[in-house]
Formats: structure tokens, sequence, C-alpha cells
């Protein structure tokens, strides 16, 4: 399928799945005062995948990159929010692109696979303004040297002059909640029947970030590991649980991080 | 008229008893007048046939009625006038040589004063002795008001008249008069001196010198605005000024040569005091001497009342505010964000992430809060401030919500409840003892009060007046600025508000327009209720460039610990009048309770180098309290420290300084003040006289009632009245019977 295709069939996919949410939000007036379900809608960034990213064949064969877990990931983890914190999680999540004007509602988004991620100028721009007002954007299901690239290839465009980091063990990302001192490599499904928890040549999990002006966190990067899959196959009986557990904690920590600093 | 009918003055009447002459039996006029209605009777009863009962009735009262004269002619009625005894008498005669006397368009108000008083007063056309007095700061005799001079630094009235009867209480003293512009430097006069002044029985008569409209002048009449500031705050000064009629001037703030801010004032037709508003910012620490200016009319001579200096201490104190919050949100978050960069403000926030788990940030030690909300006074009025944010009051105890109670009506703390789904409202704090300290009746718990529903937000005359919502210079700009901003996440029911309550933000809501930001003072503090939790969108909404989310928040949080009491505090102020420094420190001890158990004395330093010590005094009417007086013999700057010791041991510190100015008090407020001569008069019995009654002032004194006094008969049988009315009684008795012809 031709890129331009490709991406006009995700903005219906995305259109249909936000026609659904908010329809009932619109209130008497016909739709001027927006109502939101919760203080918490987890938000999945909606992006073009560069050409390496299109799945016209193969597994995956007509979603979309961004796609990747949805549904079930942000189902499982948002009542997993609502269970373990005191966080006012709307159970329904949000789809957005980074063009669209109600990215500034949602002041914590997701977006997976990125090493396939293609931002335009307009869509960097748009990130950077998010991020820098206050936003908080965490990236998930990228591994090895290649999708590295890919990610940051877009990443520049957003900061072209913040330089990724690691994020120190005593920062409070990983404090704020629960204490992730021992951190492992969160593997995707493929771990059940393979037993390896890396893909590609991204063997070794790396927790990095870009941070603002003040040295708090704007872009969790969770490189070489898989904590979408983890949330999406929470109810899988092949996954590890001790797995599962660690992926909640991390995006608790993210959250209520972002909610935080 | 009246004298040519009655004899004598309508005053004499006034001032007069009605006496009878002639020295009857009481029998006498009783027996007369029976016998002449018997006689009067038989008259009428003779005549019965000859006329109508109507007439007869008519001609027999103007007979009843002539006979009524006549007793009264034969009783020879006398008036009995009170009045001075000719030369046993004196009258004390005050003169104001205070330096307000100096003004006058032509002559000053002194030789005006002089020359009334000596043209129509003058020792030959008083039946008493003259004593003469200088009034200033208290009274002066003198031999003669040929030499006075408009000098005195200041005008205490009261003092004067006091000074006056008492040392002419020992002789016949039959009154008072003060000739004076009623320029009083000491604030008035008060009930209690008009009370003792009264007690002499001596009646005071005022001459009222000067003019009570003074187009010509302004007046800078005060300034108010913080004696103590954050770097970086933005102050509002809040100035008064006195015109007589319309104009335009400009108020300019000075720190030594830099101007800080000029603002043009419009001047009303009508209104005699002006206030208007000055803001700016003071960014250095330390005291900073402010001169405000007003800049003066065409032809306006006196401009010393033009001008104001103020101290403001520009302290790099860091406030703690403890903000409690009951789930991460986002508004926890954007608030923190908001202050962060502001190094005067330190947030220490106490976060219930999970229900076992609370966040803590901002912290000075490992061990704050770590037990959760504090559950010692000693601990929670620590903090300048107080923020709960979306938590339930049950997740407090009462003595802690007691006390949260109390930290803003005792410990003078300022409160601030934001709105949440666990919020106000919702999280049953309107049937906590914190109810009481905050400024609105909340919805009961049990009603859902708070909505996740966009909704605009606009100020109320009192927000757009108010400096904790000022987002931008000009009003114009603030509106703009309000107006352009995104709506609010969400919002939550307030219930109605109280009495003393302000609403300074509404939101436009499908429920109508709600109040957002209330306000109101309690106790010593002040709470507040922000009824949404949503600001956060006006900073995820705007531009990053855009600041208003910033600037309200820390406007908003500078209010809260603005004028939070520290447990010490000293106050330096200038007396009304110039009449010295007024020291008031006061001492509390970790729970804010008053020390009343130690001894207190202030260090006193002036700018030129001298120093001494004043003992300060516990206050008998509150405890905690100490007060004192410094006497300056200079203008300059004064630093005062008050130090407070308990068995020779320190215990605490207070400072305060002030710009202390002498001579100046002369030059504000120095129009006519012809209401307080009016009181003055009034209250012993006296008149207040404007210079063309001076005519009256012999006959004033000729009948006072006090000193030694005699008493004049006057007959008024033979006034003409009384004959005119026999003679119009018995020709209209005649008229009638000739008309009627026959009776």
């Amino acid at each position: 399928m031709p890129k331009t295709a490709s991406f006009a069939a995700s903005l219906v996919v995305a259109a249909a799945i936000g026609a659904s949410v908010w329809a009932q939000s619109a209130d008497e007036s016909g739709g001027a005062r927006r109502e939101s379900p919760g203080e918490f809608q987890f938000v999945r960034l909606m992006y073009a995948a560069n050409r390496y990213g299109q799945r016209s064949y193969g597994w995956g064969r007509g979603r979309q990159m961004w796609q990747t877990d949805w549904p079930d990931a942000e189902h499982h983890f948002v009542k997993g929010v609502a269970r373990l914190t005191r966080i006012d999680a709307a159970e329904q999540g949000q789809i957005l692109s980074a063009l669209d004007d109600d990215l500034f509602d949602y002041p914590w988004i997701y977006a997976v696979e990125v090493g396939y991620w293609s931002l335009n100028d307009r869509e960097a721009e748009r990130l950077r303004d998010y991020l820098l007002r206050g936003g908080f954007l965490m990236v998930d299901d990228f591994h090895g040297t290649f999708e590295w690239a890919g990610f940051v290839a877009s990443m520049e465009k957003v900061f072209p002059d913040r330089p990724i980091v690691d994020i120190r063990e005593d920062d409070a990302a990983f404090h704020v909640v629960y204490d992730l001192d021992h951190r492992i490599q969160i593997p995707s499904r493929a771990y059940s029947y393979t037993g390896r928890t890396w893909e590609k040549d991204g063997v070794t999990p790396h927790w990095r970030g870009i941070l603002d002006d003040d040295g708090r966190i704007m872009v969790a990067i969770n490189h070489n590991m898989d904590i979408g899959d983890a949330w999406e196959h929470a109810d899988w009986p092949d996954y590890p649980e001790n797995m599962t557990a660690l992926a909640y904690r991390f995006g608790i920590n993210y959250l209520v991080y972002a909610m935080t600093h | 008229m009246f004298e040519f009918l009655f004899k004598y003055p309508r005053d004499l009447y006034a001032r007069s008893d009605l006496a009878f002459a002639a020295e009857w039996p009481d029998w006498l006029p009783i027996t007369l007048v029976v016998l002449g209605i018997a006689a009067i009777a038989w008259f009428l009863f003779v005549r019965r046939h000859a006329a109508g009962p109507v007439r007869l009735a008519a001609v027999g009262l103007l007979q009843l009625a002539m006979l009524a004269v006549v007793l009264w002619m034969l009783m020879l009625p006398t008036l009995e006038t009170e009045q001075l005894r000719a030369g046993e008498n004196s009258v004390a005669i005050v003169l104001d040589t205070s330096a307000s006397m100096a003004y006058g368009p032509e002559r000053s108000r002194l030789e005006e004063a002089r020359g009334l008083l000596e043209s129509a007063i003058g020792d030959d056309r008083l039946p008493v002795s003259v004593l003469r007095y200088e009034l200033a700061d208290g009274a002066k005799p003198v031999e003669s008001f040929a030499e006075s001079r408009p000098e005195g630094a200041r005008t205490s009235i009261a003092t004067a008249v006091i000074d006056v009867l008492r040392a002419a209480r020992l002789g016949p003293l039959a009154a008072v008069i003060v000739a004076s512009d009623g320029a009083d430097t000491t604030g008035g006069l008060s009930a209690g001196e008009l009370g003792e002044i009264s007690g002499f029985g001596v009646p005071v008569h005022t001459l009222a010198i000067g003019r009570e409209s003074m187009p010509e002048d302004l007046e800078l009449a005060e300034v108010f605005l913080p004696a103590r500031v954050l770097p970086d705050s933005t102050l509002s000064a809040r100035a008064s000024i006195r015109h007589d009629g319309a104009g335009e001037t400009r108020l300019k703030v000075y720190d030594g040569d830099s101007l800080l801010a000029s603002v043009p004032i419009q001047l009303g037709e009508d209104t005699g005091v002006t206030t208007a508003w000055v803001d700016f910012e003071l960014a250095d620490v330390g005291p900073h001497q402010l001169e405000f200016t007003l800049d003066g009319k065409d032809g306006e001579q006196e401009l010393r009342n033009n001008r104001r200096s103020r101290l403001v201490d520009v302290r790099d104190d860091s406030y703690r505010i403890l903000y409690f919050e009951g789930e991460p949100r986002w508004e926890y978050k954007f608030l923190r964000r908001a202050i962060a960069d502001d190094d005067d403000l330190q947030l220490v926030s106490l976060l219930r992430v999970s229900p076992n788990k609370f966040y803590r940030q901002g912290l000075d030690a490992p061990d704050e809060l770590a037990d959760g909300f504090p559950s010692r006074r000693q601990e929670l009025y620590g903090y300048d401030a107080l923020i709960i944010g979306s938590v339930e009051a049950a997740s407090l105890s009462i003595d802690q919500q007691t006390m949260i109670r109390d930290y803003v009506g005792e410990r003078g703390g300022a409160l601030l409840m934001l709105a949440g789904p666990s919020g106000l409202g919702n999280g049953g704090w309107g049937q906590s003892p914190v109810a009481a300290a905050l400024p609105t009746k909340l919805p009961p718990a049990d009603v859902d009060s708070f909505f996740r529903v966009q909704a605009e937000v606009a100020l109320t005359p009192h927000g757009a007046a108010s400096q904790i919502l000022r987002l931008a210079g000009s009003d114009d700009d603030n509106a703009s600025a309000w107006q352009g901003l995104p709506a609010v996440a969400d919002y939550q029911l307030t219930g109605t508000l109280k009495p003393a309550a302000t609403a300074l933000l509404t939101t436009a809501t499908e429920r109508g327009v709600l109040p957002l930001l209330v306000t109101q003072p309690y106790g010593r503090g002040k709470s507040f209720v922000l009824a949404t939790g949503g600001t956060w969108r006006w900073q995820m909404s705007l531009p990053v460039e855009d600041q208003r989310h910033e600037t309200f928040w820390r406007q908003l949080t500078r209010a809260l610990v603005a004028g939070a009491p520290a447990n010490t505090s000293l106050t330096a102020t200038g007396a009304p009048g110039g009449a010295g420094i007024k020291l008031r420190a006061e001492f509390r001890d970790d729970e804010f309770a008053p020390l009343d158990d130690i001894g207190v004395s202030a260090v006193v330093g002036r700018d030129d180098g001298a120093s001494w010590t004043v003992a300060l005094n516990p206050s008998l009417i509150e405890a905690g309290i100490y007060t004192g007086d410094i006497d300056p013999e200079l203008s300059g700057t004064y630093f005062v420290e008050a130090v407070a010791e308990r068995d020779g041991t320190p215990l605490a510190t207070a400072r305060a300084s002030l710009v202390y100015e002498t001579g100046q008090a002369e030059h504000f407020g120095f129009r006519r003040d012809s209401a307080l001569l009016s009181r003055l008069s009034a209250a012993t019995g006296g008149r207040y006289l404007t210079a063309d009654e001076l005519d009256s002032v012999p006959d004033l004194l000729r009948y006072s009632q006090a000193g030694i006094t005699e008493i004049e008969t006057q007959a008024i049988w033979d006034a003409p009245a009384a004959f005119l009315l026999l003679l119009l009684l018995k020709g209209g008795e005649w008229l009638l019977r000739r008309r009627w012809g026959s009776i």
C-alpha cells in the first residue's frame, strides 16, 4: 500500500475511534463545552511511518505502526492505574496526531514503534511546543541500532539541540511511586516461545530521556524493550507475570512523574 | 418687628425665664378667673334670646380672651435673665498659632484671626477681663497677640483647650473663644477629650478661620503600601489625593533618583478625595526609601503637601507553603512548575499517590511530613500558607481539621482550597470544622458538585481591581489578558458566598455564572476557594512564552503568604500629628501562643549613627503585645530592633524601620475643619462662629452661664403687643355685635 494511502486509512480508523470517544462529551450546546471522562486519559500518538515501517505484508499487515498493541495495551494499563493509584483515569483511551489541536488537553501521550515514525516539520514543531509547555511523551517498543536511528531522525526534528541522556538511577522517574532500582529488559510476547528478551541487536535495554531546561524529563525513551506488549498481554498465560508487573510499574512511574514534575 | 412688639429682642426671650412681679396669693388669680367667667356667662345668659348659640359663643370667647390678657398684664410679667456680673469674670481668647495659620491667599489666617479678635472683641466691648493664649501643641498664655507667629509644628486643639480650662479653673471663667482653622494634626477630637472639655462646664465658642475649599491646592493626603515585600513583587500603592474641583495631575514614584512609575490621575469635580493606584516593582533586597510626588497645579504655592516618603523593606525571605493533595493530577504538576522559579516561595507538597503512599516534594529535611499531614500545631503553623487540593476531609482527624481552622483564625495563615473530585463540597469540607474559615457555604458531600467540563473565566469588578489577578499593566490590557485565556478544564460549585466574602473570578457554565475564586478574611488570616482544578489548560493551551499561567499562580501564592504574620513582629509607625513614633512588638511561641512572661526592649538607630534603647511595656489589653514610644528629634530613617528576653536570655528579635519627618504635619490637611470646630462648640454649649457673626460675641459673653452671674429682671407687661391684642379683641367684639345688631 502506498504511504499516502496507508496514512489516510489510519486517519479513518482514528476518526472512527475519536468519534466514539467524544460522542459522550458533546453537551446540549452542540459540543462547545468539552467534557472529559477523567483526569487522565491514555493518548496514543498517531503518526506516519517511514518507508521501512509499511506493513503491507507479513505480521501486522493492515495495521499501522502506531497501532501496535492497541487497544488492549491501554485498556489493561489504565485499569492498573485506576487500581493501584488514586489517579482518576478514564477507561477509554484516545488517539491523536501531533497536529490535532486537542493534543494539548492531554499532558501525557504514548508512542510505540517509534523506530519507524516519520514526523514532518509541522508535526515536529507541534510536538516540541507540546513538550516545552509541559507535555510528556513516553516512547516504547523499538529495538536495535536501526530502529534507534529511525527514532532519532525524527526526534532530532523535534529537538535538534537537546541531547538524549540516560535517566539517572536516582531520578524521580524511577522512584516516584515504585523504586525501580533493579530494572530488567521487558520483552515482547515473543519471549514466551523464543525465550529471548531482546530483538534485533537490541540486547541491552536503555532507559533514556530528553530533559527540559530544569532537568525534568519531557520524553521517556524505553529502547530495546516492549512495555506495551507487557501491558497488552497481561492476561496472556504464557507471558511472565513479573514482566507485566514491572511494565505496569514503569508506566505508573512515568505517569505520576509527569503529574508531579 | 419682634423687638417693637415685645419690647426686647428674641434672643433675650430665648435665654430668659418668665416670672410675675405681682406677688399675689395663689387663690387670687383663680378667683378672678372664676368671677370673670361667671360674669361673662351671666352676660350671655341674659341675652340668650337675642342671638343664636354660635354668635353667643363667639362673643363669649372674645370676652374670655380679653379677660385673660388683662389678667396677664395685672400680674406684671417679667423676664429674668442670668448674666455675668460686670467686672468679676474673665474670658479666655485662644489664638491658633500653628503653622497652618500661615496660609492665606493674601493675608495669613493668623492675621485674619488677629484682626477679627481685636476689632470685634476688644477689651472695652466685653463685660469681662480677657486672658490670651496661643494654641499649638498646647496652650501658652501671652499678654498680647501682637507678637504671635504661625510657627507651631503641630495642632492639638483638645490639649490646648484643656490646658486653658485647667489654668483658668481657679478663677471665674465665663467662656473660651478659640480662633482657629480647626486643622488639628492629632487626628481630631476624641469622645474622651470632648467629654473632659465639656466636664468643665464652660462654653467654648469657636471662631472659624480660613477656607474650607482651596481649589489652588493639591494634597497627597496618604499613601498606603506594604512595609515589607518579596523581591520582584509588584507593589500596589494606594494614594489618596485631596483636591477641590476637577483637574488632572500625575503621581510619580521614585526610588532615590530612579523613577519607578508615573501614572496620570483625573480628579473629579465633586470629590474631595480621589483614590489612585500605582504599581511598580522593587527588585533589590534591602530598605528602599520611596518618594511619592504629585505634579502641582498651575500656580500652586504649597508643594510640601504634594509628596510623601515611605520606607519599604525588600526582604529575601523564603516563604513556605504546604500543599496537601489527595490525588496525582495535572493541576498539581503545573502549579508546582508555575512557581518553581520563584526563589522566595517554597512549595512543600504532600501528595497521596495511592491509598497507602504519599509522595513528598520541596522538603527541607528527609523526615519532613514523613508521618503525613501535620498533627501538631507547631508543625503546621511553621508554614506561611496552606493549599488543600482534591482530598477528603475525612482523610484527616477532627483535631487536624480543627487545627486547619485555627491555622487561619488564630495563627493568621492563609488557606487556599482547590476544586477536585474529592475537593470542596465533594470532600465533605462543608461539614468539617474547616468550613467556618471558608468564604462560601460549600454544598453537602452527597451532592456531586464537581464537573469535568471546560469553562471560561471572567474577572469580577473586585477581581479587576485586585493585584492578585493583574496579568497586564493597564486595566484594559488586563481585561484583554483575561478575556484571551483558554477555558479551565473543570469547575466546582462553591455554594453561596458568606457575607464577608468577595468573588474575584467567575466562570460561565451551563449552570450559569458561578463564583470561581472567592476570598474572605477569617480571624487573623484569610481563606480562598478556587473552584477549579483545571487552570493547567492555560499553560498547555498557550504558547510557551506566554506567562499568564505562571503569573496567576505566582501572584496568588504570594498573596497567600503576604501579610501572614510571623510569630515575632515589630511595627513602627509615625503617630498622628508628628507626635513621635509608636512601636508595637508582638512575640508568640512556635504555636503562636502569646508570650507574656518576657521582657522586651528596643534598640533604636538613626541613619546619622545615633542609637539608644527604649523599654517596651506589655499591653494591658492584648497578651503578647509590647508597646513603646520614640520621640525623634530629627527627621531621618529610623531602624528599630525589638529584643525579647526571659531571665536574661534572648529569645527572639524583630526588626522594623521607617522614615520620619518632623515639622511636616502642619502642611497636610490644612483646609478649615468646620466640622471639628462645630463639634467642639456644640459639645460645650458654645457657638460656632464665622467672621460675620462676631457682633454677637459681646452678648454671648454677657449672658454666659459660666462664671459669676446675676439675675436681671425686665418687665414686659407693658409690651405693645399686649395693648394691641386688647384693642383687637375689644374692637372685634364691638364689630361683631354691631354687625349682628341683636346682642
